[in-house]
């Protein structure tokens, strides 16, 4: 059992605990360690990354720790990734050549971005 | 020492110190050798020296810094030191140290009639200084007489998901027993302005925390100079904007108001003045924060990191972490049980109390005394300052 954290109620995303496979058995636990809900991992997570625990569409604000983090730039399915290819700072954005190379590095899948 | 008691040691102006330091303070950086030798030999003396310039202008906030540092609870005695060619005269900084009754001695280097002449004299100044720590006594105290500093330093992804929440339900904890806990770096803590609002005690403490939080901004984003904020490498780590990284670090402050911002400034140095949560001046920079805090009267810190880190010799870092890559002996609290489910956040945060309880009892933590970080004595760039328009207020 793979195991996602959720760090606030209000909480849009849930943080990898170790890396999790597509198709992985996991579900998501609170932050005192009580079990929340099962979850269907639809690409690989990352080891501290996030995952989309409901359907959000573009444009809107996404809460981790109960405050908005940032805000999504495409529509962004439940159980998908939660990362730079499609959530944008409302502070301080990442440069467009730094979000390339994370994508580069990390080996996000964008082609099948917004499609469940 | 129970669950809601220390035992610390009584000092003469009604404070309680954890740790039972001789302090010898070099104001002048020229005096660091002459200092050294003059420490040498001794149990848990501390030298501090003044790196920066032996002149007062320009120099007030490491000025005050010493003082405030050789004011310290964990400090039971202080030796101040100069070569007596500079504008910092030892009575200066020894006088504020013991108008409450803090044993102290100045010592000049020119007047002794030269280095050699001033270490054996130095040494026969701080023999007794040394014999009066020896006798004194711990009893015990109330937790809500400690003030606890709470830093993170080495982070990694598993900060914000495991030792930051550890070290802000301990610092929750603490505070409901009545003690006083202080946290800082405000550069990282841009993007957690709205939380910082509802946390702050009044409208007036918001707004300060905002400017402040502005101008350490600017302080370090001087353009083409500018410190990065998000590397690659967090990004990689599965953060996602700067908004998320700061409110993992907040994280670790605990969710309790904010008494206050304390400015550590050229016009000297805040210290709390009701029990509760505060931010302060204290810079992300690690060996200097430890210097900060011991400046405010801090006893401990708790320290959040992956495996990094240090302790600092006036004020002990009881640390955190939850990376079950990293995590190694130098560790005090392991809070890696959080990631795969084996522990709760309840009883990893008590484990923390507890310790620091136990290290305010004198337990030493993981890497006390062997593993000290320079003493620095950072302090804001008073030119820089005045460039950028900082008016440094009060």
């Amino acid at each position: 059992m793979r195991r996602f954290t959720k760090m606030h109620d209000d909480d849009d995303v849930a943080t990898a605990m170790e890396s999790v496979e597509k198709g992985a058995e996991a579900a998501v636990f609170d932050k005192g360690g009580q079990m929340l809900q099962d979850i269907t991992v639809l690409e690989p997570i990352p080891h501290g990354n996030k995952i989309a625990l409901r359907d959000i569409p573009a444009g809107q604000p996404i809460r981790k720790y109960g405050e908005v983090i940032g805000e999504s730039t495409s529509p962004i399915s439940a159980g998908r990734l939660v990362h730079v290819h499609n959530v944008r700072s409302l502070k301080l954005d990442v440069p467009d050549s730094i979000r390339r190379e994370i994508i580069r590095q990390m080996n996000i899948d964008t082609t099948t971005e917004g499609r469940a | 020492m129970t669950d809601k008691t220390f035992n610390g040691f009584a000092r003469p102006d009604g404070s309680v110190g954890i740790r039972n330091k001789v302090l010898v303070i070099a104001v002048d950086e020229c005096a660091d050798g002459v200092v050294r030798n003059i420490a040498k030999g001794f149990d848990d003396v501390v030298v501090l020296t003044n790196w920066y310039t032996c002149m007062l202008g320009g120099n007030e906030e490491t000025f005050h810094q010493m003082i405030e540092v050789g004011r310290n609870p964990n400090v039971a005695a202080v030796l101040v030191v100069a070569m007596g060619c500079g504008s910092i005269l030892p009575e200066q900084i020894a006088a504020p140290i013991g108008c409450e009754g803090k044993p102290t001695a100045t010592l000049s280097i020119d007047k002794a009639g030269g280095s050699r002449n001033a270490i054996r004299e130095g040494r026969e100044k701080l023999a007794p200084l040394v014999t009066y720590r020896n006798n004194l006594v711990r009893q015990p105290f109330p937790v809500s007489r400690l003030v606890v500093g709470v830093k993170c330093g080495g982070s990694d992804t598993s900060s914000g998901m495991t030792s930051n929440p550890t070290a802000g339900a301990a610092v929750d904890k603490l505070i409901a027993m009545g003690a006083t806990a202080i946290g800082g770096e405000l550069f990282e803590l841009q993007g957690t302005e709205p939380v910082l609002d509802k946390r702050a005690v009044t409208p007036e403490v918001a707004k300060k925390i905002r400017r402040r939080i502005d101008e350490e901004n600017r302080r370090w984003g001087v353009p083409g100079a500018e410190v990065e904020t998000m590397s690659i490498g967090n990004c990689v780590g599965g953060l996602t904007t700067i908004e998320e990284k700061s409110l993992g670090a907040l994280h670790k402050t605990g969710e309790q108001p904010i008494q206050d911002l304390l400015t550590i400034g050229p016009d000297g140095v805040d210290k709390p003045t009701v029990p509760g949560f505060y931010l302060s001046d204290v810079t992300m920079l690690c060996g200097g924060a430890g210097v900060n805090f011991a400046a405010l009267g801090a006893h401990l810190i708790l320290w959040t990191t992956a495996s990094a880190g240090f302790n600092n010799a006036i004020v002990p870092v009881i640390r955190i972490s939850g990376c079950k890559e990293l995590i190694n002996p130098d560790i005090d609290i392991d809070a890696t049980g959080l990631v795969d489910g084996t522990a709760t956040l309840d009883a990893v945060s008590d484990q923390t109390v507890k310790k620091a309880l136990r290290v305010g009892s004198g337990e030493p933590t993981a890497v006390e005394d062997v593993a000290d970080s320079t003493m620095t004595l950072y302090q804001k760039d008073r030119r820089l300052e005045s460039l950028l328009g900082h008016t440094c207020p009060k």
